[in-house]
């Protein structure tokens, strides 16, 4: 009752603050809106009157009225979804009324006319080369905490990995499959036309028991909220502009700005959402796993000792006897998982003058996961403002981000995890023991007093591990037309982080005593990149339809980073934690420093002829100091053309609205190399130290040969596509073919000896690919009160290494190095790769395969004895009719290709139907014919596991393999792992209660809900997988951090 | 109207100014590092002279214990086996590969153990080509003592190489980056010998104070020297077979010839040198020339050192000992050792007390320990403690509690994790006694000299119950004292090619193999891992491969 009360007074003052004072001289505007190609009325038209907050809908006969209109000249605007905008121009008489009707037609995408490209913006129909857009209202529905969540499945070629399901987790995005071997693959975002440097922000945790978890993702700071557009470009024909950079392609997002059309306006966009695991790893419960070892042990195939190790003994006398065994019942998965809140507020308020403009937002957001001891908050501030003097033809604007990250880590393991981290206890540890237990001195967490088995859910509460970034975004510039057509601008970007990571392993805890009797540590990571644009535009027309673009400019950026470590052993007391390390009884602290510089001079060229023949032209001369001497600088040139066919005498009429042909050629680059890698260089730390007497002797060590010819890696990109309309763009699409080499692949490869560093990042090698990209936009459906919009995405990318150095002998045979990657996790697998780069076979030939080739002995079946059977060839030990059971698996000469973990294609598909005010969206995203190894089931499925005494995967149950047969390696673990998935789906009702319309211009509720339905053959967890360490490693899935199923709710109000 | 005309002009000038300014002296690329530097930077002084230095000691730890190096050479002979216990220690098949010595340029073995030996050792020939060229231009006090560590540790790391593979590139200078074919085993032998006799003559001390305890001394070189007399047969030749190294029967000093003459003679002056320095005395007891404290041990003649600090420590029990055995730290249960060779040990022998047998205790308590239960160690009973078999069934399917345990460097009191203080010696005067037996012997089969230092050996003073050795003396008691004196120590390898057993060993039935494993010949040479000769495909593979 009182929250009413509150609610309504809150209300009437919003509903004050927003209404304009009405003006004496007023009139109606009103009319009838209708479908252009129908003739229907349509229903749930916005009609706005510009500069006014005067809005209305449509009703169901398509009439509106606007009433209190001021009198004179007014611009009425008309917007639907699924319709281009149209709007005119309307006199207004004081107390009279005019009319303004409207016909609207449907069109499939909204192509905007004007497109954000490299260093300024396009026409669209000027555009060569190929550029996807997207939208990024449409995209921002469910939860979504950086921009790259927005582009999975809405951009044809653009792949997007969830490194797993943690709040906040990178991603892996490939535009058209990468074109890099060790190189990093990410593309080159760039925000507001500053180029970001995409590094992680926070240090890496520290993985005290397998391999860290992965970073998260640095565009964190970025408010989904506040994206205007994002806009991909893909071929070398757009993204030469950026040279160096561009060879993973390059993701340019704007943010929103102020508007001074339509008034002060005031959004709150807020949602509420819960989140839970989405799929369970299928492990026995206590009862079952209790069963089972009572059957072995009745069967003799177990020690009966092992009864013992079922539940808790408690003594309830003094005599030895006196005792009960309590079996427990624990589901360590739901122990460890929760139904995780999050919540996430927008405010965002804009206006201005005539001349200048400004929007203001604000967003807090607070991300449980869905683990204990795993979450993100964030508290993001944005202002934007622009301004514009001298009869306009002065620019100025400021953009500023400044956001706060909180990050609560569960500290879990990314590979490995040998020490018994948190995931492998959730599926190891005995389901027939508690979390917790009391006795005489209270509640403990129940620990089994081993070092290497540890209580996960104690794991996660006891440790501390947390980190905090401060990020601040900003750029100004100032934009000056010189004289007609001619534009000059300047653009200052600065990115500054700071990230912090603290963690405190306490003595309390197994892990804690074990890692040195308590152990603290914190870290502080310090980036800044400064840039400096300066461009020259000039745009013209010669003549009708003749038309003229050039940009040039020069770019300068500088990096820097420094990390500071310190960390303390051996504590007295977990009261400290990890800000008392002078408590500690050893220190340990160091700290790293790297700069670097990268100069660029850059000119495009765009002519268009006839509005029929468009001609682009880019050179970009690239230097970066992180490169050889000789070799520091590189040029990147890119040639492309389209030709309008629309505009063709004969293809007048005909059902074809628009039709394009593009092709295009281009090179790009890739930096992925650290500073100071071309150098010889000598470090301290305890590698270099070596006691001479008692006392450690700190020395230097050489740790890198350098490289006096290291240079870029260069990507060539062929691209030819159709872009085309049909039946007024009821339909429309791209065709996309493209086809790139990439040679001068860095790679860091052994070198020969003697050699300071036993390996060396060289230029070697080649990769090339091909593929095919798709897409579609459809109105299908276009009735009054009825849209439905569709889209599809397609893409299909082959690449493959065809080159890593190969080399000719003495005696002419061909010899091709090749690089083992992937590393498998859990005991016994050291060293024990599941992929490689470059396969050849025993006679030299190479075909070439994809990065993310698993490669192994290849599983035939099991014996009767329980032996596994593997296919060898004649030749081998132990080989019988191309079979053998030697154990360790076959002769690594009887290895083959046995997966591969890209995709044949994958598909994106979003449909949207507005039915009167309610509005139902979904994204599907699917992804057909790859392959994905199944670490966990390797480790935890096999009898082996049920026989040492941890708990594991049902299907071990029925596992025909003998107990004592090792796990190994072979195409038994790798698994199909196409799937379909229901990644969102959006129900909106746009509210049309007369009270609050008075005064908020729209008012939206929704509900949504993410990764409800996921339907896969596969068997683990999630077919979308990560993992993060090795050399182009793909699709290796061990204990990720679980993908949640989320159910939204939210409001947007828009005063 | 002409205001506003000369406001704008100004406006855009500065407009102009600015976007013209920025590309002055902005295209400057060069780099200066932070937190590293750049070797033109370094080798000023003493302080840095002897900073450089002590890196390239520090790579000393990569050829001891837990090592690839040290695997190398004890894996693939009978002191030590990696049975596949359960689901651990498959590692891909490296170590039954290595054992049962059925290792290609490309195989498991041979990509991780024989590859990184060779990243090792020549990451240390780096490591001093760098530092002996940069320390030569520059004068410090002290030089030319450092430049003799340099070129003798330099030498070592390349007696590793020659060791293993044969004949390897000799390069000395450092930016020499050229891909050089393989030097001749008998060029590069002659290149270590002559380094080793430079170093000693031009700066090498006889000792060293305790503070610098631990770094080369006259003694270190006339050590690695002896020893590569004793193998001279062996060290000379690039090829098994006839007249190279012969794969099955005895490898003798006699007849070939170095720098001191006959290589047999040799062998016994540079052993004479050392034995009458009075630097250096047998322990008293054996046990103790292992121990933490054994920094002073009066018997090391050239060691790794250790001390108690993270990453600067032994971690040899880690390997050997059980999960459940090591208060504070979780050890690996993985090497152990074949029951014939445990068995081959008199049982007075208090030598054998270095290997665990039977029921086991935490090695730092003292408290009897039990197997594993769910990857955790359960409250001891009977029923369920550990117990060390002397015998393992089959290498690739053994329970947790199989095999006798190497454990000659105990666990340090005081040790930091996993970190123990034990040095590691690499030559001590316990072989140095029968590196001189061996060359005696052969001089004079039987001779009485000969016997008379192998059990002045046996009877160290603190272990007088070794029975001493009845003669006549034979090559077949000389190889058996050297495998109780030094098991464990690296030397099995080195010896069993000398003694023309490695590549026909015969090990007692265990999973795969069983029995003889009778390798051809050309096994006595590691292969040249397939990664270097992709690096630098001017290297030949050794015949056979």
């Amino acid at each position: 009752m009182r929250f009413m009360r509150h609610s309504a007074s809150a209300l009437a003052f919003l509903c004050l603050y927003a209404i304009p004072l009405t003006a004496q001289n007023t009139g109606t505007v009103k009319g009838q809106v209708v479908d252009s190609s129908t003739k229907q009325t349509l229903a749930g038209v916005t009609v706005q009157i510009q500069g006014t907050a005067r809005s209305t809908l449509t009703g169901p006969d398509g009439n509106y009225s606007l009433a209190d209109v001021p009198a004179g000249s007014v611009v009425v605007r008309a917007t639907r979804i699924g319709f281009a905008p149209r709007q005119q121009i309307v006199t207004v008489s004081a107390g009279s009324t005019a009319e303004a009707p409207f016909e609207m037609s449907p069109q499939a995408s909204l192509l905007e006319a004007i497109v954000v490209t490299g260093y300024g913006t396009q026409r669209r129909e000027a555009i060569t080369g190929s550029v996807s857009s997207v939208d990024a209202s449409a995209a921002n529905v469910g939860v979504k905490t950086n921009v790259d969540q927005m582009l999975q499945g809405r951009a044809a070629g653009v792949q997007v990995i969830q490194n797993n399901g943690e709040p906040g987790a990178g991603a892996q995005i490939l535009i058209r499959g990468g074109s890099s071997i060790s190189a990093h693959n990410d593309p080159l975002y760039v925000v507001d036309g500053v180029p970001i440097n995409n590094v992680p922000t926070e240090p890496d945790g520290n993985g005290w028991t397998g391999n860290p978890s992965l970073a998260r993702n640095p565009l964190n700071l970025l408010n989904p909220g506040d994206i205007a557009s994002i806009t991909v470009l893909k071929d070398a024909a757009a993204t030469a502009i950026y040279g160096s950079r561009s060879s993973n392609g390059v993701i340019l997002i704007e943010t929103k700005r102020g508007q001074a059309s339509g008034g002060p306006s005031f959004e709150y966009d807020g949602y509420v959402s819960t989140s839970s695991p989405s799929r369970h790893l299928d492990l026995l419960t206590g009862s079952e796993y209790a069963a089972f070892v009572r059957t072995q042990v009745a069967a003799g195939k177990l020690d009966s000792a092992r009864l013992g190790d079922l539940g808790v003994l408690w003594k309830t006398g003094p005599n030895p006897g006196d005792t009960v065994r309590t079996i427990y019942n624990t589901n360590w998965e739901s122990a460890l998982t929760r139904s995780s809140i999050t919540h996430n507020h927008n405010l965002a308020f804009s206006g201005g003058s005539e001349d200048t403009h400004y929007r203001a937002s604000l967003n807090y957001a607070n991300e449980q996961g869905v683990t204990l001891s795993s979450g993100l908050e964030r508290i993001q501030g944005r202002l934007s403002a622009t301004h514009a003097d001298l009869d306009n033809r002065l620019r100025i604007g400021l953009n500023v981000t400044s956001s706060r990250v909180n990050n609560t880590y569960l500290t879990y393991e990314n590979q490995g995890g040998f020490e018994g981290g948190v995931f492998e206890n959730v599926a190891s540890f005995n389901p027939t023991r508690p979390v917790t237990y009391t006795d005489s001195i209270g509640t403990h967490y129940y620990e089994v007093g081993g070092l290497t088995t540890r209580n996960p859910v104690a794991l996660a509460n006891q440790i501390v591990n947390i980190g905090q970034t401060t990020r601040t975004l900003g750029n100004a510039e100032a934009e000056l037309d010189l004289v007609h057509g001619l534009t000059a601008k300047i653009n200052v970007g600065l990115d500054h982080s700071t990230g912090a990571r603290q963690e405190y392993y306490p003595k309390a805890n197994p892990l804690g005593r074990a890692l040195g009797n308590g152990l603290a540590q914190q870290q502080s990571l310090d980036n800044a990149t400064q840039t400096l644009q300066t461009l020259l535009t000039y745009d013209g027309q010669v003549g009708a339809g003749n038309s003229l673009n050039v940009v040039g400019g020069y770019e300068y950026s500088k990096f820097s980073t420094n990390l500071l470590v310190a960390l303390g052993k051996d504590f007295f007391t977990d009261a400290f934690g990890f800000n008392g390390l002078s408590a500690a009884v050893t220190r340990i602290d160091s700290s790293d420093a790297k700069k670097s510089r990268l100069a660029s001079f850059f000119g495009r060229a765009n002519i268009g002829f006839n509005d029929r023949y468009f001609f682009t032209g880019v050179l970009r001369y690239d230097g970066s100091s992180r490169f050889a001497l000789g070799h520091k600088w590189a040029l990147f040139p890119a040639l492309s053309g389209s030709w309008n066919l629309k505009q063709e005498g004969f293809m007048q009429g005909g059902p074809f609205s628009e039709l394009r042909l593009r092709a295009g050629w281009g090179l790009q680059g890739n930096p992925g190399v650290d500073p100071y890698t071309s150098l010889i260089t000598l470090k301290p730390g305890s590698d270099a130290t070596y006691p001479w007497g008692d006392a450690p002797q700190s020395g230097v060590i050489g740790n890198s040969n350098g490289n006096t010819d290291l240079k870029w890696e260069q990507t060539s990109q062929l691209d030819g596509a159709v872009d085309f309309g049909l039946w007024n763009n009821r339909i429309s699409g791209s065709i996309e073919y493209y086809h790139k080499n990439t040679k001068d692949l860095l790679l860091v490869v052994n070198v020969s000896q003697p050699a300071l560093a036993t390996t060396q990042l060289k230029n070697v090698g080649r990769l090339s690919g091909h593929g095919l990209e798709l897409s579609l936009d459809a109105v299908p459906v276009s009735r009054p009160g009825l849209t439905w919009r569709a889209g599809l995405v397609f893409s299909a990318d082959r690449s493959k290494v065809t080159d890593l150095g190969c080399t000719t002998d003495s005696l002419n045979v061909k010899n091709c190095p090749f690089y083992d990657s992937g590393p498998i996790s859990g005991p016994g697998q050291s060293n024990t790769p599941a992929e490689r780069v470059m396969v050849c076979d025993s006679a030299g030939s190479c075909p070439g395969y994809a990065l993310g080739t698993f490669y192994g002995p290849v599983f035939l079946d099991i014996d009767p004895t329980g032996q596994q059977i593997f296919f060898c060839t004649a030749a081998t030990t132990g080989c019988v009719n191309g079979k053998t059971t030697v154990r360790g698996g076959p002769a690594a000469k009887d290895y083959r290709v046995i997966g591969n973990a890209n995709p044949d294609f994958t598909v994106g598909f979003r449909s949207q139907v507005t039915w009167n005010r309610f509005d139902v969206s979904l994204l599907i995203h699917a992804a057909v014919g790859q392959d994905v190894f199944n670490n966990t089931s390797l480790v935890f499925a096999s009898r082996n596991q049920a026989a040492g005494g941890s708990n594991f995967l049902r299907p071990a149950l029925t596992d025909p393999t003998a107990p004592n047969d090792p796990a190994i390696y072979s195409s038994r673990w790798i698994e199909s792992a196409s799937f379909v998935r229901l990644q969102n789906i959006t129900i909106t009702y746009d509210l049309n209660v007369p009270w609050l319309l008075r005064s908020a211009r729209s008012a939206r509720v929704y509900v949504s809900a993410d990764n409800l339905v996921l339907l896969t053959g596969y068997s683990g967890l999630d077919p979308e997988v990560f993992s993060g360490t090795g050399l182009a490693v793909r699709g290796i899935d061990y204990l990720v951090y679980p993908h949640p199923r989320t159910i939204t709710g939210g409001l947007r109000l828009n005063f | 109207m002409k205001r506003q005309f000369v406001t704008l002009s100004i406006r855009a000038g500065a407009l102009l100014g600015l976007l013209i300014v920025p590309l002055q002296g902005c295209t400057n690329l060069d780099e200066t590092p932070l937190s590293v530097i750049t070797p033109g930077t370094f080798f000023r002084n003493e302080a840095e002279v002897s900073a450089a230095l002590a890196g390239v000691y520090a790579q000393l730890r990569s050829t001891a214990p837990e090592g690839t190096i040290y695997d190398a050479n004890e894996v693939s002979t009978d002191e030590i086996v990696v049975p596949i216990r359960g689901k651990d220690w498959i590692d891909n098949g490296q170590w039954i590969d290595l054992h049962n010595q059925t290792w290609t340029p490309n195989s498991a073995a041979a990509s991780n153990f024989f590859n990184g030996a060779w990243n090792n050792a020549y990451t240390g020939v780096a490591r001093a080509n760098l530092f002996i060229s940069s320390v030569e231009p520059v004068t410090v006090p002290n030089k030319a003592t450092y430049l003799a560590e340099g070129r003798a540790l330099r030498a070592f790391y390349y007696y590793i190489l020659m060791d293993f593979f044969g004949g390897v590139p000799i390069v000395t200078d450092p930016t020499d980056h050229a891909l050089h074919p393989r030097n001749t085993r008998r060029e590069l032998f002659d290149f270590i010998e002559g380094e080793l006799i430079a170093a000693r003559d031009s700066g090498l001390p006889a000792t060293w104070d305790a503070a610098n305890n631990g770094r080369f001394t006259k003694g270190a070189a006339d050590a690695i020297l002896a020893n590569m007399y004793l193998n001279a047969g062996v060290f000379t030749k690039d090829v098994a077979g006839a007249s190279g190294i012969n794969a099955t029967g005895y490898n003798t000093c006699l007849g070939v010839t170095v720098r001191g003459g006959d290589a047999c003679a040799a062998a016994i002056a540079r052993a004479d040198s050392i034995l009458n320095s009075g630097h250096y005395a047998l322990a008293d007891s054996f046990p103790q020339i292992f121990r933490a404290d054994n920094a002073n041990s009066r018997e090391n003649i050239f060691v790794v050192k250790f001390i108690n600090k993270d990453g600067l420590g032994m971690g040899i029990d880690m390997a050997a000992l059980h999960y459940c055995q090591y208060s504070g730290v979780t050890p690996w249960n993985g090497f152990a050792t074949l029951a014939q060779t445990f068995n081959a040990f008199d049982p007075a022998d208090k030598r054998r007390q270095t290997i665990l047998v039977g029921p086991q205790r935490d090695v730092i308590t003292g408290q009897l320990v039990t197997v594993r239960v769910a990857s955790a160690c359960p409250a001891y009973t009977p029923a369920n403690a550990l117990v060390f078999t002397v015998t393992i069934d089959t290498i690739t399917k053994a329970s947790e509690g199989e095999g006798p345990r190497l454990y000659k460097w105990p666990a340090d009191p005081a040790h930091v994790q996993q970190n123990s203080g034990n040095d590691y010696a690499w030559f001590r005067l316990g072989e140095i006694y029968l590196i001189k037996a061996e060359a005696l012997n052969e001089q004079t089969p039987g001779s009485g000299a000969a016997l008379t230092l192998l059990n002045n050996l046996r009877a160290r003073p603190g272990d007088p119950v070794n029975t001493p050795l009845a003669g006549p003396i034979t090559r077949a008691m000389i190889l058996s004292e050297r495998l109780f004196e030094l098991f464990g120590e690296s030397k099995r390898r080195q010896d069993l090619i000398r003694f023309g057993q490695y590549t026909g060993r015969t090990d007692a039935a265990s999973g795969i193999v069983g029995g003889k494993v009778g390798r051809p010949d050309y096994y006595v040479l590691m292969p040249i891992p397939q990664a270097q000769v992709n690096a630098n495909p001017q290297l030949a593979q050794n015949p056979g491969y």
